[in-house]
């Protein structure tokens, strides 16, 4: 279902670029200068190898920064490994920013349109499955309103509700299920659950080993970018918390 | 082979994106303004009066047997097309980058829908620009312009400046991303253009060898077509017609795979 072979992802470090006249002047000048060039990138992932089949539920853990987003985006398309190929059969649903495009200026209802567009739906999908998007946000009554006006907890449930109202073959999961009151969280679990029981093949990123070790038949421990361990859910998530809370501990005894 | 039946397979999928894209932009462009999509269509009237009154009464230029308001008038549309839709499709991949850093979508279509846009408000200009067409003029100068069988030509020739203005959008787009001191350099290579392209004056004061640059520049011949059509009522030569078209096609393809050569790239830059 998915294959991912020797997968390395390079990034430039800093936000300053090379991407203006003055930066590309500076540049020359200090090349004169011999000045030694600092290293100004680092591997997010390196060498990364995962093959997950169908109907898995595969959980990825690490520390931040260990590269689990940027290993949901490489296999979601978004970005183009600079090492290594991935391979993915089937359609993908990626929950990874909820609300990425959303407009601020436009009504929850025109934003249902945009963003189920950005998702890959059609026009007929969305106007068959609105009522169904409406009735699970709770969103009724601001149907009109300009999403920029809503709360934040408002927005994530409108989002939600636009991204789980595939079926998709793949889903790939970025730390969502915490969006929402006390109510919404319970019923976005549920529909959670219902996607992983119809034999969809998930990939989880979440802090909460808990919920990995619930819903996941597969876990991988992501450290640097580089997979540190990768087996069976218990097995990782304890290591991987061990480990953790080790590092604590010395650091602890140290002060 | 291949790629150009996914092209066309993705051009499909993704319409429906396309145009929500493109009803967003109008709609947030009008937000809030009372009358609303009719300044698509006031705006371009009220700027082109403006133009009109300074050129025509202010620095009296005129020429014998031309109706001179049309002719300002055919240059005028074509041009603000062009320079709202590259000065759109600058930011067109900068400015969607919170998307495009998100959800995997093709990012082809970004340039494309600001173009589109653009053209979506040029055919707006049309309305005021035929009105002018129909109801400016006096017979007895000969400047009157009467709607003739060329008229079916003209689509041909938008068709050609699209192309090209597309092209334009995903070669500015592109280089943008990299290097964002073009946001600032287009503005003066437009102001540039526009006084190199013959919009408020005729060709013909220039001296020979300078008219021979000038009637190279693309929207020149875009221009100097639709005016053959509108003014003359004279037919433009296949030859010319083929010509705007080829540029129009030729700078679309070169454009297009510019940014897509450097398309995975984007998301380092931003």
């Amino acid at each position: 279902m998915i294959r991912i072979n020797n997968v390395s992802m390079k990034f430039n470090l800093g936000v300053e670029k090379d991407n203006s006249l003055k930066q590309m002047f500076i540049k020359i000048l200090s090349f004169w200068k011999r000045k030694k060039k600092k290293k100004d990138y680092f591997w997010a992932l390196k060498d990364v190898s995962l093959d997950i089949k169908k109907g898995e539920v595969v959980g990825i853990v690490g520390t931040n920064g260990a590269g689990k987003s940027t290993l949901l985006k490489v296999v979601s398309g978004v970005y183009k490994p600079t090492e290594g190929s991935v391979e993915v059969n089937g359609k993908i649903s990626p929950m990874i920013e909820l609300g990425a495009g959303f407009d601020g200026e436009l009504t929850a209802r025109e934003n249902i349109y945009l963003n189920g567009a950005i998702l890959g739906y059609s026009k007929e999908f969305i106007d068959e499955r609105f009522e169904d998007i409406v009735e699970f946000s709770e969103l009724r009554d601001f149907l009109d309103v300009p999403v920029k006006n809503f709360s934040s907890g408002m927005t994530a449930k409108l989002a939600f509700s636009i991204s789980t109202i595939v079926d998709p073959e793949i889903l790939i999961v970025d730390e969502i299920l915490s969006v929402g009151d006390i109510k919404f969280q319970e019923k976005s679990k549920h529909k959670m659950m219902s996607m992983i029981e119809g034999g969809t093949t998930v990939l989880y990123v979440s802090h909460s080993l808990e919920s990995i070790e619930k819903l996941c038949t597969k876990v991988i421990w992501l450290d640097h970018g580089k997979v540190k361990m990768i087996g069976d859910s218990e097995k990782v998530c304890g290591a991987y918390y061990k480990e953790i809370m080790g590092r604590e501990k010395k650091r602890g005894k140290k002060e | 082979m291949k790629t150009i039946k996914n092209v066309f397979i993705n051009f499909k999928k993704y319409s429906f994106l396309m145009k929500q894209l493109i009803i967003r932009d109008f709609k947030v462009k009008y937000k809030r303004s009372v009358l609303g999509v009719l300044w698509s269509i006031l705006y371009p009237l009220m700027v082109m009066s403006v133009m009109a009154l300074v050129f025509s009464n202010m620095f009296k230029f005129s020429m014998e047997g031309v109706n001179y308001l049309v002719y300002l008038m055919s240059g005028l549309i074509i041009w603000n097309y062009f320079s709202e839709a590259t000065n759109n499709s600058l930011t067109a991949v900068v400015g969607n980058f919170s998307l495009i850093n998100k959800v995997y979508i093709p990012k082809y279509i970004f340039p494309i829908a600001k173009c589109l846009f653009a053209g979506i408000n040029f055919l707006f200009t049309l309305i005021p620009f035929f009105l002018i067409v129909l109801l400016s003029g006096n017979s007895a100068e000969g400047t009157k312009c009467a709607i003739n069988i060329y008229y079916l030509l003209i689509p041909v020739i938008f068709l050609g400046a699209l192309m090209f203005t597309i092209g334009i959008g995903y070669f500015l787009s592109t280089v943008t991303v990299f290097l964002r001191d073009v946001l600032y350099i287009w503005g003066i290579v437009l102001t540039m253009l526009n006084y190199f392209t013959p919009i408020f004056y005729s060709l013909t004061i220039l001296p020979v060898w300078l008219q021979r640059i000038f009637r190279l520049n693309p929207l020149y011949i875009y221009i100097n077509s639709l005016r053959e059509i509108v003014i003359f009522g004279n037919r433009p030569t296949a030859l010319y017609i083929l010509a705007g078209l080829g540029i129009g096609f030729v700078t679309m393809i070169i454009g297009m795979i510019i940014f897509r050569k450097k398309q995975d790239k984007f998301v380092y830059y931003i």
